[in-house]
């Protein structure tokens, strides 16, 4: 088969437009990034009893998102499917973007951001979860443009390997990721699920937002691809979706069947707003909502429903790094079980945590950075296929 | 292929300038790391610097090795102090007993070289 | 040359570049930092006997000296007040007349502390005598040991405190996270800790440290024949906070 790639023109007003907000969401987030690190971070919403805020939520939340990356070139470097190769440039891309993000979410959100880039390098703490994640990120990133360029040059033999690299590489950086918290000492963190659910919301999320990817910047440039390459990722969203279901219900049937962790249970799925979160934006509009729209034969398989379903579970998992990140903070840790705390001079019980407008300019600012890369990414470099058809010559996989 | 290969020298030229360039271009930052843990002869800033009114004792280093050194010994402390607990004579609050101003010890030979230690935030110094 | 090579050039001179300065570094730096190494092992295990039988309700005598002593930034605040040791009130659970206690909490120093083990730049480290310290030139701010000290001891430096009464101990900057030294600087000296001092001058005597490993220290035989606990000692961190009457 033969795929040609091209770039975008880039010259319509609504390109310049897109890359403008993009600036200035990203200006607007180095602003806000500059003001907590003069003021201290005290302007944040974070406290001495919540002290990880949105900016983490973020973090993991885009390092998940890159995972799309980690499903096509599985498909493509590591299966062989050949009709799924018109988008692993494109996937690549993405995945090296979002880890910036989530290196970048991390960064912004220590207190002292001129030691960041010092002290981790010369002072490495192997034991530490924190040590070993930027690591594996930015490990990540080096085997993406790697990936990127055997790609670009079409190298058949290195296209293969290093797709095989990061297949494994991205399964590790997952559960890196869901090991901050899993392997933490929090109730409602500690638990040897989280890493491999973790990589399932990533999976699911990652695919999700591949499928936006494809199908809007298809249809904005008018590229053909084929109804069933998307149909199959779906069912393949279906099935990560049904994972990441399977897991919650496993890690809060047994935090509630566990007298231990009775409590911490029922804080988690009815102790305020992130219960709200849980039920509705999780289970219900970001797994519950998908899985019927993809798993029902008539609206499964049709391209409108899928990106709804696509659009669901990509704020579902979102709500989900919330519901991970938060709830773990704000429920109380258990120092004299038994006895309850009456009076102290430090919140002792149940504390709470609200985003602020600083925090929110951060968050978008990264997003800003990454949207301006992409899409100005677009015009630089050979992303985009002419087409995608699952039809043609047969060739030789890979 | 005569043209292809004048093509090739042309670019290999055009190599070499592009890496000498990107060495200039490094090289304050080369010159910085490396510069950093090489031991240096004295340059002495002369009469720039201000003479401490000593109470009695003398300083624990010669003047000169002070001068170019003073941070690797602060810092060297530092170590000693805060990881190892050893509090002997070198610490900051005795190098307050002669050099008793920060302005004229400190801020005088930083603001010129632009150099802007964050000691002062955190540890008191009249 | 098209765009491509000068990219491949550039970009590849900039990378070999720079990390040759750093490796030069890194290996010139190996030697620099070895210093203090050689420095003799005290031999102590630093640890603190809470007597909560003797410790008076109403008095905040230690809160207060560990605030003159160490400069802890205090807003009127909860969310950003620090507080290296703190008195709670504890009531039980179960019935609700009961009297209710008032215990001392501080960082207990834990022989397998969390905080140091998540610690991503090794600030927070645990010295040769047991007392678990944060290296503030070093912390970059990133809240992980918050996170994973079950006693909720530790704290941030939210914001800047102006206040600043004892000049001779510095305060801290925004952005690194804290909590109690054991007054390492004065048990170096040979001086009893802020707190303990307070306690002996103006409260009750209720708080003594003592060095665990020296089986005639008075810490030593209390726990060793009287009913002592720790907090939470189901978690395995080996607290060094001894309590009497908890």
């Amino acid at each position: 088969m033969n795929i040609t790639f091209d770039r975008i023109e880039g010259t319509s007003l609504q390109y310049r437009m897109l890359l403008l907000v993009f600036a200035a969401l990203a200006a607007a987030g180095g602003i806000a990034t500059y003001v907590v690190c003069q003021k201290g971070i005290y302007i944040t919403g974070m406290t001495n009893r919540v002290p990880w805020g949105l900016q983490i939520v973020m973090a993991v939340y885009y390092i998940g998102l890159s995972a799309g990356s980690l499903v096509i070139s599985g498909l493509y470097g590591v299966f062989g499917k050949i009709e799924y190769k018109p988008f692993a440039r494109m996937a690549v891309y993405v995945a090296m973007l979002f880890l910036i993000a989530g290196l970048m979410s991390i960064l912004t959100d220590q207190g002292r951001l001129d030691r960041v880039f010092v002290e981790p390098f010369v002072h490495f703490n192997l034991q530490s979860m924190f040590s070993i994640n930027p690591l594996l990120y930015n490990g990540h990133i080096l085997i993406c443009i790697i990936y990127l360029w055997a790609l670009f040059t079409e190298k058949k033999t290195l296209t293969k390997v290093i797709a095989t690299l990061a297949f494994g590489w991205a399964f590790c950086v997952h559960t890196g990721t869901g090991a901050i918290f899993g392997f933490g000492a929090r109730m409602l963190y500690e638990s040897p699920l989280l890493p491999a659910s973790f990589v399932a919301a990533a999976m699911a999320s990652g695919t999700a937002l591949m499928i936006l990817m494809i199908v809007g910047l298809f249809k904005i440039t008018n590229r053909h691809v084929d109804d069933e390459l998307i149909i199959w990722l779906g069912r393949f969203l279906a099935i990560c979706t049904l994972v990441v279901m399977y897991f919650l219900a496993v890690e809060n049937a047994y935090r509630a069947y566990v007298v231990e962790l009775r409590g911490a249970a029922l804080y988690y799925l009815f102790g305020g707003f992130h219960s709200i979160l849980f039920w509705f934006g999780l289970m219900i509009v970001g797994l519950g909502v998908p899985l019927f729209i993809l798993f029902r034969d008539r609206t499964g398989k049709q391209i409108r429903w899928i990106v709804v379903a696509s659009i669901l579970v990509v704020f579902g998992v979102l709500c989900e790094r919330y519901v991970i990140v938060l709830p773990g903070l704000t429920h109380p840790p258990e120092l004299f079980p038994g006895m309850e705390i009456t009076a102290s001079p430090l919140v002792e019980g149940t504390a709470s945590y609200s985003v602020s407008f600083a925090e929110v300019l951060q968050a978008l600012g990264v997003f800003g950075v990454i949207g301006f890369l992409f899409v100005w990414g677009l015009k630089v470099f050979k992303l985009l296929p002419n087409e995608a058809r699952i039809s043609g010559p047969p060739g030789p996989a890979v | 292929m005569p043209e292809r290969i004048s093509g090739k020298r042309a670019g290999n030229k055009q190599t070499l300038l592009i890496v000498v360039l990107m060495l200039v271009i490094l090289f304050p930052l080369v010159y910085a790391v490396v510069g950093s843990a090489i031991p240096r002869g004295s340059g002495s800033p002369g009469e720039f610097l201000e003479k401490a009114t000593a109470p009695g004792d003398t300083c624990i280093r010669a003047v000169e090795y002070m001068r170019l050194h003073h941070w690797e010994l602060l810092r060297q402390t530092r170590e000693e102090v805060v990881r190892y607990g050893v509090r002997d004579e070198t610490g900051l609050d005795k190098c307050k007993n002669c050099h008793t101003s920060r302005e004229r010890f400190c801020d005088k030979c930083h603001l010129a070289t632009s150099l802007t230690p964050d000691c002062w935030g955190c540890h008191y110094y009249p | 040359m098209d765009r491509r090579d000068f990219l491949k050039t550039a970009g590849g001179t900039l990378l070999a570049g720079t990390s040759c300065a750093y490796a030069f570094r890194f290996l010139t730096s190996t030697y620099a930092n070895k210093a203090g190494t050689d420095i003799p092992a005290s031999g102590k295990r630093w640890g603190m006997l809470v007597d909560l039988t003797q410790c008076r309700e109403d008095c905040t005598a230690c809160m207060e000296a560990c605030r003159r002593e160490n400069n802890v930034s205090f807003h009127n605040d909860t969310r950003w007040d620090n507080h290296w040791i703190r008195k709670i009130k504890l009531s039980s659970e179960h019935d609700a007349g009961g009297e209710e206690k008032s215990v001392i909490m501080l960082c207990n120093h834990c022989d397998r502390p969390p905080c140091a083990q998540v610690c991503p730049v090794q600030a927070t480290y645990k010295r040769d005598d047991g007392i678990v310290i944060v290296d503030h030139h070093r912390c970059i701010g990133c809240r992980y040991c918050m996170i994973a000290c079950p006693y909720n001891a530790r704290q941030f430096n939210f914001r800047d405190d102006e206040h600043w009464p004892n000049k001779e101990r510095p305060k801290r900057s925004h952005g690194v996270a804290e909590s109690c030294t054991l007054c390492a600087h004065r048990l170096d000296k040979g001086e009893l800790p802020a707190c303990v001092e307070a306690c002996a001058k103006t409260g009750a005597g209720a708080l003594s440290v003592g060095d665990l490993n020296d089986p005639h220290s008075t810490i030593s035989r209390v726990t060793s024949t009287m009913a002592v606990k720790r907090i939470r000692e189901d978690l395995g961190t080996e607290p060094k906070v001894y309590y009497i009457g908890l």
